[in-house]
């Protein structure tokens, strides 16, 4: 078999890499989308409508018995984690991308959010974002769907905060409130995280890879993980090498330039894993500074029960998770930390009843007390945007191989004292308003743990404290990008999907730019 | 709040989709999805890991936590059969329900002397009230994900606390999840299809 040389080759297929091989395919560019885990019928693959007590250990799987995905972090399957993410989808505001500007702290983006903004604007109109009007400073409203109505339990939080002069809004999600573009609009099972079967909930592989199909630009190879970028004596990156999943046979998928978007720390250690003698640590690495600055958010959890819905009925409010958000309020107000933070809340599932554990006492007070608790059950998680330290980074592990053989990274994490003072604000602020709001809390999180990994192949300008530039492009190989959670210089608190489809989206426009021109 | 039978009437069952939707199923395929009343898992009636007399403890311990009342308990829902799948598959676990039973029924004789399967229920419940209290008392779990930061203090406790914390635990986790459980007793609502959200419209 001829072993054809595309235009682009994009390692991964989740947000990052669905979007930029839709938007290239679409400009009659030949892409070639590699991924490490098998396709995914998303329609009947996923353990969707699944109770637990179809399983004898309790435990849902994520996929259907005899069905494939979900191996490693390094295979997933076509789609990536959008298959099984909650879709929140908040833009970048001015102040996110110049943190610095504003406190001194962490580093700024080397754009402005005007520059992000058409982007934001396309993404939208491709995927369906639902949510309201809000006209907040620090998050920009967009091209909304209508917003989904709030919880019963959500309204009584807001009422809440709103005691305290804390403002709560509508979630933004990329999932469907109106039926739009052949997709059906949400049907409220509360499954999300479990993969969505009806596509309501974007996924790379329906909404933006499938059809990108039709075009006939664009080739996918499954099962197949990227454990090498292959650099040339001219500098030019000329494709990759890749594993299949199941056979180990070594294959090369040969390209004019090459993404790679396997989101966060895969993409650092499959470059810190493609070394080269031009490159002897790692591809892109002439720096040292791969790898560094790794800033995932930090989150941190409070528990509690409304007592206003204590020994209430339950209400079916599993919805599509959660329908509020608190945003980041702690700009306008005094403090003694730099950025902030936000609130999510009410994303418990109302299958997930470990909390029932921690009731006290046994018998049938017992469990009159779980019974009348279980409806006014209500999960807070605020999440702080870390700030980079020298102490936090990705490596690969020296010895500790993965499943697939190859390096396994490693994720260094050391919380600073900017990033604990957030923390102990974002709990503090948490209990303020749950208490303002009416409620009996079980349980607070005593110390942060990570979420929604960001960093370690940062932009900026000066290429000695930086890997890529504002349009993703490495400093060191000019035909070879970094399109995904690590290229972030900042972290902003707000989930980063949609930020990273943005970014896929100009840099896709850039390099069709370029190949007009002339080539990479 | 409203009564449930209020807020079902906002609720409707989606009949039909868009006639664009460029998904291969019908209308009737969709609802399809949404009846979930299969079969529950089922496990064998013969304990793999506790002996007969071990099991009948256990099978004890579960009935006086989760008891039947106006709704099922933790004998009808299954709950010793999950403990014991879960302790069978846990070899960590497996040394402290061995050795706490054991510690148990020596308590008991102790305090009785009789085995705790000899006991009356209300001596039964004498016995649990102390141990079940100080069990209460434990920490919570640390979360996933720490990040490698602070390792958690050991739970000073003795090996009957820590071994009715782990059934209590075990319980509460096998009949919260089961259908008698999470369906009959808690009343689970969810996991349907509507055709929209509904507004709240009470007070708070």
């Amino acid at each position: 078999m001829a072993n054809p040389i595309h235009d682009i080759v994009i390692a991964g297929s989740g947000a990052a890499g669905g979007t930029l091989a839709a938007h290239l395919a679409a400009a009659g560019v030949d892409v070639a989308l590699v991924e490490g885990g098998p396709k995914i019928d998303t329609r009947v693959a996923f353990n969707t409508h699944a109770m637990p007590f179809h399983f004898p250990n309790r435990a849902i799987p994520t996929m259907k018995a005899g069905k494939e995905g979900f191996f490693s972090e390094r295979a997933r399957g076509v789609g990536g984690k959008t298959l099984t993410w909650n879709a929140v989808a908040w833009r970048y505001s001015q102040r996110d991308f110049k943190g610095k500007s504003h406190d001194g702290a962490g580093e700024n983006w080397p754009f402005d959010y005007k520059d992000l903004a058409p982007y934001y604007d396309r993404i939208e109109r491709e995927i369906g974002v639902c949510g309201n009007l809000d006209g907040l400073e620090d998050l920009p409203d967009g091209v909304f769907l209508p917003p989904v109505p709030m919880k019963c339990t959500d309204v009584a939080v807001k009422n809440g905060a709103a005691k305290l002069g804390v403002k709560v809004i509508h979630v933004r999600k990329a999932t469907l409130s109106r039926p739009r573009g052949g997709r059906p609009a949400c049907h409220y099972c509360g499954n999300c995280m479990a993969g969505c079967d009806v596509v309501a909930k974007y996924n790379s592989a329906d909404v933006h890879i499938a059809p990108a199909m039709k075009t006939g630009k664009l080739t996918v190879y499954h099962d197949s993980i990227v454990r090498e970028v292959i650099v040339n004596q001219e500098n030019r990156v000329t494709g990759v090498r890749t594993l299949n999943r199941e056979t180990k046979a070594e294959g090369e998928i040969k390209g004019r330039g090459v993404v790679v978007c396997c989101a966060c720390v895969q993409s650092v250690s499959l470059l810190l894993m493609s070394k080269s003698r031009l490159y002897p640590n790692g591809l892109a690495n002439s720096s040292g500074q791969l790898g560094k600055h790794f800033i995932p958010h930090f989150t941190g959890g409070v528990q509690c029960f409304l007592k206003d819905f204590i020994g209430k009925p339950p209400a079916n409010d599993e919805g599509f998770l959660d329908h509020a958000y608190v945003p980041s309020f702690m700009h306008s107000r005094k403090r003694d930390y730099a950025r902030s933070f936000g609130v999510q809340f009410n994303y418990q599932n109302r299958r997930s009843t470990g909390w029932t554990r921690s009731i006290p006492g046994f018998g049938k007070s017992y469990k009159q007390a779980v019974t009348d608790r279980y409806p006014a059950f209500l999960t807070f998680s605020p999440y702080g945007e870390m700030l980079p330290n020298a102490k936090s980074f990705i490596d690969l592990d020296p010895s500790v191989k993965d499943a697939h053989g190859l390096p396994a990274a490693r994720r260094h994490v050391w919380w600073g004292s900017n990033d604990l003072k957030i923390f102990a604000d974002m709990i503090e602020w948490s209990k303020r308003i749950l208490e303002s709001t009416g409620a009996e809390i079980l349980s607070v999180s005593d110390e942060p743990r990570t979420n929604h990994e960001l960093g370690g192949a940062r932009m900026g300008e000066d290429t000695r404290t930086s890997v890529v530039n504002s349009f993703c492009q490495t400093h060191d190989v000019k035909n070879l990008f970094v399109v995904d959670g690590a290229v972030f210089p900042s972290a902003s608190e707000k989930n980063p999907t949609h930020t990273i489809m943005a970014l896929a989206a100009r840099t896709a426009e850039h390099i069709q730019e370029r190949l007009k021109k002339g080539g990479l | 709040m409203a009564k449930p039978e209020e807020r079902r009437e906002a609720l409707k069952i989606i009949g039909a989709i868009g006639s664009t939707c460029a998904f291969p199923f019908s209308a009737d395929e969709l609802y399809a999805q949404h009846q979930h009343d299969g079969p529950a898992a089922t496990l064998p009636s013969q304990p793999s890991f506790f002996t007969k007399d071990e099991f009948a403890a256990i099978s004890r311990l579960a009935d006086l936590i989760i008891p039947a009342t106006g709704t099922p308990g933790a004998l009808a829902a299954g709950v010793p059969a999950y403990i014991d799948y879960v302790v069978s598959r846990n070899p960590a676990a497996q040394t402290l329900q061995r050795q706490g039973l054991a510690w148990l029924d020596s308590h008991c004789g102790k305090l009785h002397g009789k085995r705790f399967a000899e006991l009356g229920e209300a001596q039964q419940i004498a016995v649990l009230t102390p141990l079940l209290e100080a069990a209460d008392k434990a920490p919570l779990p640390a979360g996933p994900r720490t990040g490698g930061l602070t390792p958690r203090p050991a739970w000073k406790a003795s090996t009957g606390v820590k071994f009715l914390h782990a059934v209590k635990s075990l319980t509460a986790d096998g009949f919260f999840t089961s259908k008698e459980g999470l369906v009959e007793t808690l009343r689970y609502p969810g996991n349907t299809a509507m055709a929209e959200f509904p507004t709240c419209i009470h007070e708070h």
